[in-house]
């Protein structure tokens, strides 16, 4: 069937089956192998996008449900030069960032929190990552980077 | 190739009329959190899925004359954030608040939850505490079941095929009414329950205790009250030792109904426990047990 909808600020228009997810329209389709697969049932994070704002696993998303919707996925996630942005940098120099598989979630994840609450709590940012497992930095460094990118984010717009 | 078609629906009607059309085994789609799980282990038992998921009175929550109706394609996120259901019926607030992560929560509904019908739903044991019922639509036109009696086993319900909860009603408990949601999991998020327990209850103007529901989650095959142990409790002044007395009738009803299982000498330890800390929550205003 033909899934048409907005893929990181641009219009997508793709055929693929129906009964695919949307983790394997965006891997396997589309190229985009940011979005990684990891447990396919819900529980790590991995797969994380935004969908209309909001974030999901996009391994429990049928394809079809984003057509006429917004998607973002780690490839929309960057600096006006391509680079990686604020949060992205604040992950490196927090050390949040070991084997980096659960990495794009975990950004995915700081981003969809902090368009909704500018100045989330440490527990407020546990809570966010409450779906995105990391078995390499004990998440410390992950809380760490994005109240950082937070706190300059606040500062920036003052 | 594709093993299933996918239809999006816009109206109720239009749902209605996929999940009805002949030849055809099409099922409801809402938040997928359950769905895409289950079709990795079980083999495929439907044709066509129909995404209900967009039909705006599905999404809605909306409260008039004290009367409460979640659309069926409600995701839990919404009922967390929902400031009526946050005041009125905190248990439902706290039990959606424990469902799975942030992610999980944006998706998954209340009509998802009911039709997959796990014994460890967690929004469930609050809905029957407070009567819930389910309104169905199916070609044939609608039926309103209490969610206590739709389902019937884990994992069963007297959902027909071609029927679509399309919401869910309930009445506002007095504005008196204190709740609770105890959840026990292996972990603090992302976890499915091991137990859990909603209660709600009144106090009357002497601090008797004049109205109480009790329903525990994954504790037997489906989320029901307990009304024995709401009658020991009704009509009695509040304390430690009634609550005692209703956690050993709880937990002896719950091995009458499931016998003497593998998890037996937790939950049995652990039911007593969690129905005692929802109790003096609720009738001693103890904070820190809930």
């Amino acid at each position: 069937m033909l899934i048409e909808f907005t893929l990181n600020d641009q219009p997508v228009s793709v055929e693929a089956p129906a009964d695919i997810t949307l983790l394997a329209l965006l891997r396997d389709y589309l190229k985009l192998t940011g979005t990684k697969e990891a447990c396919e049932v819900g529980e790590c994070g991995a797969c994380s996008v935004m969908l209309d704002g909001e974030l999901v696993n996009s391994c429990l998303i049928a394809a079809p449900a984003a057509i006429g919707r917004r998607v973002v996925t780690i490839e929309g996630i960057h600096d006006a030069d391509g680079g990686p942005n604020d949060l992205q940098r604040n992950f490196l120099s927090h050390g949040a960032v070991q084997c980096g598989f659960c990495i794009p979630g975990m950004v995915i994840a700081g981003e969809a929190l902090l368009t909704k609450n500018a100045q989330p709590s440490r527990q407020e940012i546990r809570v966010a990552l409450a779906g995105n497992l990391c078995r390499c930095t004990g998440y410390m460094q992950i809380v760490d980077a994005i109240e950082a990118t937070a706190n300059e984010r606040i500062k920036k717009s003052n | 190739m594709s093993n299933y078609d996918y239809a999006i629906a816009q109206t109720i009607e239009d749902a209605v009329s996929l999940l009805n059309e002949p030849g055809k085994r099409s099922i409801p789609l809402a938040g997928g959190t359950d769905v895409f799980v289950a079709l990795r282990v079980n083999d495929l038992w439907f044709d066509r899925l129909v995404d209900v998921g967009r039909i705006p009175e599905m999404r809605q929550i909306r409260e008039e004359g004290g009367k409460v109706s979640l659309g069926g394609a409600v995701q839990f996120k919404q009922a967390v954030e929902n400031p009526t259901l946050r005041e009125r019926v905190s248990f439902l607030s706290a039990a959606c608040e424990s469902i799975g992560g942030p992610a999980i929560r944006n998706a998954g509904t209340f009509g998802g939850n009911i039709a997959n019908a796990a014994a460890c739903a967690d929004s469930l044991p609050a809905l029957v505490c407070l009567e819930a019922e389910a309104h169905l639509c199916s070609a044939k036109g609608e039926r309103v079941v209490p969610v206590e009696e739709l389902v019937t086993a884990p994992h069963k319900t007297q959902i027909e095929h071609g029927e679509l909860i399309t919401h869910i009603t309930f009445t506002l408990p007095p504005k008196k009414a204190r709740s609770c949601f105890i959840k026990i999991g292996r972990r603090k998020a992302q976890s499915i329950s091991r137990l859990s327990i909603a209660v709600i209850g009144t106090l009357d103007e002497d601090g008797i205790i004049d109205y109480v529901r009790i329903c525990p989650g994954a504790a037997v095959a489906t989320p029901v009250r307990f009304r024995n142990v709401e009658q020991t409790l009704i009509g009695k002044r509040p304390g430690k030792e009634l609550f005692a007395a209703a956690g050993d009738q709880l937990v002896a009803e719950m091995i009458e109904s499931t016998g003497r299982r593998w998890s037996t000498p937790y939950k049995e330890v652990a039911l007593k426990t969690i129905a005692e800390r929802a109790l003096a929550n609720i009738f001693l205003q103890d904070e820190s047990s809930c």
